[in-house]
């Protein structure tokens, strides 16, 4: 039975107003806040170009992007493969594969940092390892550098992709395949002119949650990067814990708020044109 | 944007006009004071607020607050709160907001005003210990005394070679004065602060800094797997592992005097129940208690006398390492940390 708009919107007014609720409200509230203890327009405006317009403020964009951006792709050459085994995985394969990508995503952040930094260290495990195998001479520098942050950063981030290249995968007929295999196409052929234009919105999709959520990363960054990964959210976390300087963390919020809407607009012109893309 | 900073952010947002871990109905019989947590709360609960509790009947809850939260708090008016136990630039930013009340000197009945130096007995703060940043080394890495023994010296790579670690700008005080040190200023001209030249010498040092904590655990952590071989850090934190056996050493030379303090929210609801905690803490016996199980300075000059030496020479601010060391002045940070955390933004990212 088809649902009319306004059945849709009643459905959706609960989310809608919990979302105005909890979100949108206090995030108003916020910007008009801090920004209001600047006091006039002109005033606004004035700090807006000096906050936004600085060479510190522009390098800590351009590192966030950047970052996020590598992490996207780590997190996709990782994800592709294994979401396609989960579309093949059956039974018992799959829910061990299922459970050992979302049991990680139940645990907090820090813990999984901290086990990481375990592993990941001078003297940690891989070190000993790879050193006692005589594999190599000098311990490897895997983390307190950009390496860290993007090992720590796809481990977080992997869930979200493979989740959404899976629903991708699982819904591309199998019949076209075996069409495609039937006309004598080389599984390689199969894969690329088929399977893989058929996945492709979830993996334009999976990239941009990857990446809209890597922009505003945090915790890793603090605790695995080196003194030069500096991402926007912690610059941001300073103007509020440390200097309590709350119309610049508003701007800068703003920023990480127009990166990830413009993003965001992106996919969705994108994944209006899907029919094309995927055809 | 991401669902990791956002709740903190939703949270600051929504002005705090959530109830604060419990609803403060505030009988006059409870206190409820904010401290850093962790052991700090263990050690002040079995030296001070239980005792406190058993000699008045007041009881002690301790919450979690950051400076953020504690200035939000107090410019929404949901001050939900009475006492504040915490490094005393959070205190110093509370009271330029005009958020603190008198401390009530003259009635103290358990701690002798005058045997609290006047420098740290404020109108509206009183220290209840010190701690220092001192420079902490491995035993390993430098065996049998040849390790730095100033921050000329830790700055000097060549001679003193290996990964360091320093303080980030997110404890709100990298390590400036360590850098004119090192630069050549002497201990006593340190402030005002040359955040250029600092900046300058920090240019110098930093190819060997692994990484700047922004968090004490992290420092620690980073000197007991062997991550660094030299750090600038708080005394407490290394003094832990020294006691686990760690193989690292600490020297008093130069170390940076900060000061832990209590004060109590103007609008809190029970002004008089704080007064009477901070007069109770700062006692020669409580600090001596938590002093010795902390490893931080006293501040009541009795509680010396009930020390024994051998603990007194690894204690901030103690009669053996005072001199060594200087204090760090904290107007000065109130007055430049917003200049010095975008010059350290643009250091960093450059």
């Amino acid at each position: 039975m088809p649902l009319g708009r306004l059945g849709a919107l009643l459905l959706l007014a609960p989310t809608l107003l919990l979302m105005l609720l909890i979100f949108v409200g206090p995030i108003g509230w916020f910007l008009s806040a801090a920004l209001g203890e600047l006091g006039s327009l002109s005033e606004i405006w004035e700090e807006a170009v000096a906050t936004l317009g600085s060479r510190t403020i522009l390098a800590a964009i351009l590192n966030t992007n950047w970052i996020a951006f590598l992490v996207t792709l780590v997190v996709l050459a990782l994800g592709y493969p294994l979401a396609y085994a989960l579309t093949r995985a059956k039974g018992l394969a799959f829910t061990a594969i299922l459970v050992c990508i979302l049991l990680p995503y139940f645990t907090s952040v820090i813990v999984r940092t901290y086990a990481w930094m375990v592993l990941l260290g001078r003297n940690g495990l891989i070190n000993q390892a790879l050193l006692g195998l005589g594999v190599i001479q000098q311990p490897l520098e895997l983390m307190y550098n950009r390496t860290g942050v993007i090992i720590g950063m796809t481990y977080v981030l992997l869930p979200y992709m493979i989740l959404t290249l899976y629903s991708a995968m699982k819904a591309v007929d199998p019949r076209l395949l075996q069409a495609a295999e039937g006309m004598g196409a080389s599984p390689f052929e199969v894969f690329r002119k088929v399977f893989f234009p058929l996945t492709l919105h979830g993996v334009v999709a999976g990239a941009l949650i990857v990446f809209i959520l890597g922009v505003g990363f945090f915790i890793t960054p603090a605790l695995m990067g080196g003194p030069g990964d500096i991402m926007i959210a912690m610059l941001i976390e300073r103007e509020i814990e440390l200097t309590q300087n709350w119309p610049v963390a508003a701007l800068m919020t703003l920023v990480l708020l127009a990166v990830t809407l413009s993003l965001y607009a992106v996919y969705h012109r994108f994944s209006a044109e899907r029919p094309g893309l995927a055809a | 944007m991401s669902g990791l900073i956002l709740p903190r952010r939703t949270l600051l947002a929504a002005g705090l006009a959530m109830p604060f871990v419990k609803t403060a109905a505030a009988q006059a019989g409870e206190v409820i004071i904010r401290n850093p947590g962790g052991v700090y709360d263990d050690v002040m609960r079995k030296y001070v607020y239980d005792p406190f509790t058993q000699a008045t009947g007041i009881k002690v809850t301790a919450v979690a607050a950051t400076a953020a939260k504690l200035l939000a708090m107090f410019r929404a008016n949901n001050v939900e709160l009475d006492v504040i136990d915490a490094g005393d630039s959070i205190l110093e930013q509370l009271r330029r907001q005009n958020a603190l009340a008198p401390l009530d000197y003259g009635n103290w009945r358990w701690t002798k005003p005058d045997d609290i130096p006047a420098e740290v007995r404020l109108p509206t703060r009183a220290a209840n210990m010190l701690y220092g940043s001192v420079l902490a080394y491995s035993k390993e890495a430098f065996p049998d005394g040849r390790h730095p023994k100033s921050w000329a010296e830790f700055w000097d790579a060549t001679k003193f070679p290996g990964p360091r670690s320093l303080a980030d700008m997110a404890t709100g005080n990298p390590y400036l004065e360590f850098a004119l040190l090192a630069d050549g200023v002497p201990k006593d001209k340190l402030y005002p602060i040359d955040i250029d030249r600092a900046f300058r010498a920090m240019g110098r040092i930093r190819p060997q800094i692994r990484k700047f904590w922004d968090t004490g655990a992290l420092s620690a952590q980073m000197m007991a797997d062997k991550e660094v071989v030299l750090a600038g850090l708080w005394n407490g934190r290394v003094q832990v592992l020294m006691d686990r056996g760690a193989p690292l050493g600490i020297e008093w030379n130069e170390n940076m005097i900060e000061v832990q303090a209590v004060g109590i929210f103007k609008d809190a609801k029970n002004v008089a129940g704080g007064q009477k905690l901070i007069d109770f803490m700062l006692q020669p016996e409580a600090q001596a208690g938590y002093c010795r199980d902390l490893t931080y300075g006293p501040t009541n000059k009795q509680a010396f006398a009930l020390l024994p030496a051998e603990q007194l020479t690894r204690m901030p601010g103690s009669p053996a390492s005072a001199d060594k060391g200087f204090y760090k002045n904290i107007a000065w940070w109130e007055d430049n940390r917003d200049r010095v955390n975008r010059q350290w933004s643009r250091w960093i990212l450059g």
